[in-house]
């Protein structure tokens, strides 16, 4: 069932490269959200309940309602719609994405890892290659805080993955997800300028 | 007895240069059916019966030994076959030349023809490292002559020398790589490859026998010669090129690989790798071409990936020991050869004929050719869907071959090895799609529709000594469609033999399946045949009204509204432009420029390859005008440099560093 | 043979399915289901109309365009029939044999020199060159987890196997539902009501057809869908129910198929061309993930 889960989570990384509007960054976002929210519920049965359940309710508070409303807040406020910069055309884009898919395979094959855990080291590099590669090919600094959120996705999949034996990487990795969500969009959504299509003006200026 | 034989078609082949014009063609038939009978009986009988035979040659200055086995027998029927076409071809399309040029040139050029018949035969029997070499350079300079043919026009001349400089680099290194396994085993011949690759690092010496094979077979990034030296020859020479000189690189590759001892796998990878970019990247470039025989020579450079990829898949299965591997890839690449040879021998033909017709090669410029040359027209078609790899034709069976191999090798192995198969199956996959968009570019832009420009057309009538050799390689192409097992039972005999491993227990269950696919070949022309009477039979009492072609309410279409060979290809090209990188001079109009004067369009394909090379020549260019400056032609200056050498030397040898 | 049989029973009310659905999904109530079939019969009874530009092309590409559809129909294995048609990487065949129909297509399409032709003749050979990487990936991520390579070892062992087995065999079926509806040129890559020629790919390829010719081309499209049923049919029945219920739950899969179809197309909007190689492509790239999941299967990296 976990498994089933890490393909779709990586197939939303293979449309997310290739997308045209805000709008459904925003959406598959919230989607991987919820994925990660079923998977630390599925998989860290082996630490303690009340760990769990904060890990749990926090990946459903803040990656599943918080992270994709900012998003959609921005959206509206600025009135963005269309990827429309980008540096790379989208069937480029696919192509280095697939390429990803194929150096994460291999880099993962080559590192000794547990036969249990191979899976996710794999969704996992790819997963950091895809977020870095939307911060590299977009212009838009819109994109560039998808790509972080994307690569945020990658580190807390890898930790649940082997959280069982590190405990505290679980928290690190939800308190990188709390400074996301407060300090970064907070900003965005307060204090930008409104619909102006652009993301770079102030409300005071 | 036998060594007058051997020698006889060598002395008679100085008479052509002397015998009067009239009996001048059949002459040089007669000599080529005869060379061809000489060594293709020991071939065929040594084809079938593995085995190898030696014919010794004795001279005042030695001897040399024709040494002949399975794999050079093979070789030698495919040349045999392909020059006989080619020579009887070239009686129909040399007459284009009829008044411009004098006898001379013709017999030289029959001269030349019939050398690299035998030089090629040469390098396919000689196995002593020197008579090798020459034989390999024999064959360079005796292509050098026939390109030349049209030596007045300037870029001919250009492309020729660029090609004879390309061989000797490839001769070159060859030389290097024989010295190496001299220098270490003390004998100058291929047989001393054995001792040397059981003693030393396996994969060093045959990279350095790759590239020099490689340049002569067209392989990425050696390839730039090709598509410069197929339009500039005549085309029963770029037939003959094509088809069977480039396949003496692929008899090199396959010989050294005859001689290894170690390293198979990371061998078999490399070839695999280099085959496949040929493949995809030939293909891609091919697309965007609009003279009909430079896309020719790209597709043969996308061959020579397919059989490279094949012979790369044989040598990973001796790596892995496993029979069927080693079975499928080298019987693939091996009849690749042969069907290659075929098919792009029979379309370098129809084009031409359609070059003799139409004095163009520009597919921008012609269209509606099937009206004009029907029988042109349907073995085009026949070439292309060859071509191809579809079914039931000859080229699917040896792509067939390669894929069955390839996911055979899918599951064997570290998934490293099934990586590496998914993607060598996705770039076969890719480079039949691609060959598909690019004939039916060619074939519907050459022959269908209507003429784009006017032209001056010559008679067609006088064709038929042209097809008689094209309906020979046709039919020999549907027949290795629909029986390839008799083709194949032979191939796969001596590659058992070759190469040590165990035939029988494969060879029923892929003699079966081919019968399985030539039943279903038989059944879909069966399926066509009768369909195609009941329309006929329904047709005699219908009606059948000719129209104009529907022009979406408007009725005075011209031929210029059909769509070119660039707007076919642009949608690829669009994709593929980080590769193919295609210029385009075109003067935008600025927008303030209310009245625009004329302007003109035009883009051109691009071979970034060849690019690259100008650059590191013109660096070349630059670094030697420098030092040009040291020769100034006053001999006070030379003697200078020679006193100023003497003191260079007295001086090291007082340091006695020398 | 009965696989011949199957197809053409479905190809009977799988067209007209589709219409029907997609008209009660308009609000109307959409002409009969066998009127598509009634329209080929009233097509194979006429003369026909060849343009003066045309050549012996014209006259014999429609009809090896039907017979590749039938000759690779001939290949299908069904759950539960053994048959002997089938021989190890078979599907390569299959695929190629459909290639020399969709050939001679374009080419039938360039005859007539016209320019919307020409247009949909590069697009289709586009399309068609970008889609067989992901059906040989699919096939090839099959061979690799069955040990098979022929069809019918492939589909007759599919369905043994752990959960992971399982997910393949969704994303297969997803990727055959995409190939079909690209191949046969539905939404989202090609709109069948439009009535732009500048924007279609297969109905323009057509339009100097009439009569018989055309009734064939209709029967090989409407096949072309019907096989492509056959082949989601084979990876979703289960293997050891009997022959009755296989049969019965082969016509219910098909029916729910053309009822997909009909959905997807009345609620999707059809996709800028310029954007259709990227969505294409798209395809190969979740093939891929398909294959490396077999291939961590295989290697007994994960249950």
């Amino acid at each position: 069932m976990s498994i089933m889960l890490v393909i779709v989570f990586s197939i939303i990384l293979i449309y997310l490269s290739i997308t045209e509007r805000f709008i459904v960054y925003a959406g598959l976002i919230g989607l991987q959200g919820i994925i990660l929210f079923a998977l630390s519920l599925l998989e860290l049965q082996r630490i303690t309940l009340g760990t769990l359940l904060f890990v749990a309710i926090e990946t459903l508070v803040f990656k599943v309602i918080v992270v994709p409303y900012m998003l959609r807040r921005i959206i509206q406020k600025t009135g963005l719609t269309k990827v429309s910069e980008h540096a790379l055309p989208g069937f480029y884009s696919l192509l280095f994405v697939t390429l990803g898919l194929l150096l994460s395979i291999i880099i993962s094959l080559s590192l000794k890892t547990q036969l249990s855990t191979l899976v996710y080291f794999i969704v996992s590099f790819f997963t950091i290659y895809t977020g870095l590669f939307l911060i590299i090919s977009h212009r838009k600094i819109f994109s560039h805080m998808v790509g972080f959120l994307v690569i945020e996705n990658a580190v807390l999949l890898l930790s649940l993955a082997i959280g069982s034996e590190i405990p505290m990487l679980i928290n690190i990795g939800i308190l990188l997800d709390i400074f996301v969500s407060v300090l970064i969009l907070g900003i965005f959504v307060m204090r930008l300028k409104q619909h102006t299509h652009e993301l770079t003006l102030l409300k005071d200026d | 007895m036998d060594q007058y034989l051997i020698l006889a078609p060598v002395l008679l082949s100085f008479l052509i240069l002397i015998i009067p014009e009239r009996i001048r063609h059949p002459y040089v038939v007669i000599l080529t059916l005869f060379i061809c009978v000489l060594t293709s009986i020991p071939a065929f009988r040594l084809v079938f019966a593995p085995d190898t035979e030696k014919f010794i040659l004795k001279g005042p200055f030695g001897q040399i030994d024709l040494v002949i086995d399975g794999l050079s027998g093979f070789f030698i029927l495919v040349t045999n076959f392909t020059m006989l076409t080619g020579v009887l071809y070239s009686r129909g399309y040399l007459q284009i030349y009829e008044g411009k040029k004098n006898q001379a040139q013709f017999a030289l050029h029959y001269f030349s023809f019939t050398w690299l018949h035998l030089s090629m035969l040469g390098v396919l029997m000689l196995r002593d490292g020197l008579s090798f070499l020459i034989a390999w350079e024999l064959m360079a300079v005796s292509s050098f002559m026939l390109i030349l043919f049209e030596a007045e026009k300037r870029a001919t001349l250009k492309t020729a020398v660029n090609y004879l400089i390309q061989m000797h680099v490839g001769l070159v290194i060859l030389v290097i790589a024989f010295l190496f396994c001299e220098a270490t085993t003390g004998q100058l011949s291929f047989d001393a490859l054995q001792s040397y690759f059981s003693q030393n690092h396996n994969t060093g010496l045959f990279l350095l026998f790759f590239a020099g094979f490689a340049i002569k077979a067209g392989f990425i990034p050696f390839h730039t010669w090709l598509p410069e030296a197929h339009p500039a020859a005549p085309t029963h020479v770029s037939a003959v090129m094509s088809g069977v000189m480039i396949k003496m690189g692929i008899y090199g590759i396959v010989r050294v690989i005859t001689y290894l001892q170690a390293d198979f796998f990371l061998i078999g990878w490399i070839i695999l790798v280099f085959s496949a970019l040929s493949g995809l990247l030939g293909v891609m470039m091919a697309i965007v071409q609009h003279d009909m025989k430079k896309l020719l020579a790209y597709h043969s450079i996308e061959n020579i990936g397919i059989i490279g990829m094949g012979i790369g898949l044989g040598t990973m299965g001796l790596g892995l020991h496993n029979p069927l591997l080693v079975l499928l890839g080298f019987t693939g690449g091996l009849l690749h050869v042969l069907n290659h040879s075929l098919f792009k021998s029979l379309l370098f033909y129809s084009t031409g004929t359609v070059y003799k017709i139409y004095h163009t090669r520009n597919i921008e410029q012609l269209g509606g050719v099937i009206h004009k040359l029907p029988h042109t027209a349907l073995l085009y078609l026949t070439g292309a869907i060859a071509i191809c790899g579809i079914p039931p034709l000859n080229g699917f069976i040896s792509e067939f071959l390669i894929y069955t191999g390839l996911i055979k090798g899918l599951s064997l192995g570290s998934a490293y090895q099934a990586i590496t198969v998914i993607l060598a199956i996705i770039s076969l996959v890719l480079i039949g799609g691609l060959a598909i968009f690019c004939f039916t570019k060619v074939f519907g832009m050459v022959f269908l529709g209507i003429p784009r420009e006017k032209h001056e057309i010559s008679d067609p009538v006088n064709n038929s000594g042209m097809l008689v050799p094209q309906y020979m390689v046709a039919i020999l192409i549907i027949v290795i469609g629909f029986f390839p097992m008799l083709f194949l039972r032979p191939l796969m005999t001596f590659v058992s033999d070759q190469f040590h491993v165990a035939l029988v227990p494969e060879l029923v269950p892929i003699s079966d399946l081919f019968l399985k696919i030539s039943s279903l070949s038989g059944i879909l022309v069966l399926l066509v045949f009768v369909i195609y009477m009941i329309r006929w039979f329904l047709f005699k009492n219908r009606k059948v009204i000719y129209g104009p072609t529907w022009g979406c309410g408007y009725t005075d279409g011209s031929a210029r509204q059909q769509y070119t060979g660039t707007s076919y290809a642009n949608n690829f090209a669009e994709l593929a432009h980080p590769v193919l990188q295609s210029k385009d001079e075109y003067n935008e109009i600025a927008e303030k420029d209310i009245f625009p004067s004329p302007r003109s369009f035009s883009r051109h394909p691009n071979d970034i390859f060849r690019f690259g090379l100008n650059k590191l020549l013109d660096f070349n260019m630059l670094i030697l005008k420098k030092l040009a400056r040291l020769q100034t032609g006053n001999i006070q200056h030379y003697i200078l440099y020679a006193f100023i050498f003497i003191l260079v030397i007295f001086i090291l040898l007082y340091l006695k560093i020398l | 043979m009965t696989v011949l049989l199957l197809s053409v029973l479905t190809g009977i009310f799988f067209p007209g399915i589709i219409i029907r659905v997609k008209s009660i999904l308009c609000g109307r109530k959409g002409p009969g289901i066998f009127q598509p079939w009634k329209d080929i019969w009233l097509l194979l009874r006429k003369g026909s109309v060849i343009s003066t530009t045309a050549s012996f092309i014209s006259r014999i590409a429609p009809v090896i365009y039907l017979c590749t559809i039938l000759c690779a129909i001939l290949l299908l294995p069904f759950p539960g029939i053994a048959y002997d048609f089938g021989f190890d990487a078979d599907f390569v065949f299959f695929a190629y044999i459909i290639a020399l129909g969709k050939f001679l297509f374009i080419l039938n399409a360039l005859d007539a020199g016209s320019s919307f032709e020409g247009m949909g003749a590069n697009r289709e050979a586009l399309y068609s060159l970008l889609l067989e990487p992901a059906f040989f990936i699919l096939f090839g991520t099959l061979a690799l987890l069955t040990g098979n390579s022929s069809m019918q070892g492939i589909f007759s062992s599919l369905q043994i196997g752990g959960p992971s087995t399982y997910i393949i065999i969704i994303i297969t079926v997803y990727l055959l539902v995409q190939i079909a509806m690209i191949e046969n040129s539905r939404m989202p890559v090609d709109d069948p009501k439009t009535h732009l020629e500048l924007t279609m790919i297969h109905e323009v390829m057509i339009l100097d057809h009439s009569g018989f010719d055309l009734a064939l081309i209709h029967i090989g499209t409407t096949l072309k869908f019907a096989m492509y049923g056959i082949l989601i049919a084979n990876c979703t029945i289960p293997v050891d129910i009997g022959f009755g219920w296989q049969i019965l739950l082969f016509f219910g899969i098909q029916v729910g198929f053309a009822v997909l179809i009909g959905i997807m197309e009345s609620f999707r909007a059809r996709k800028k061309l310029a954007k259709n190689p990227q969505f294409i492509v798209t395809l190969s790239s979740i093939a891929l993930i398909a294959f490396f999941l077999a291939l961590l299967i295989t290697f007994k990296m994960i249950p």
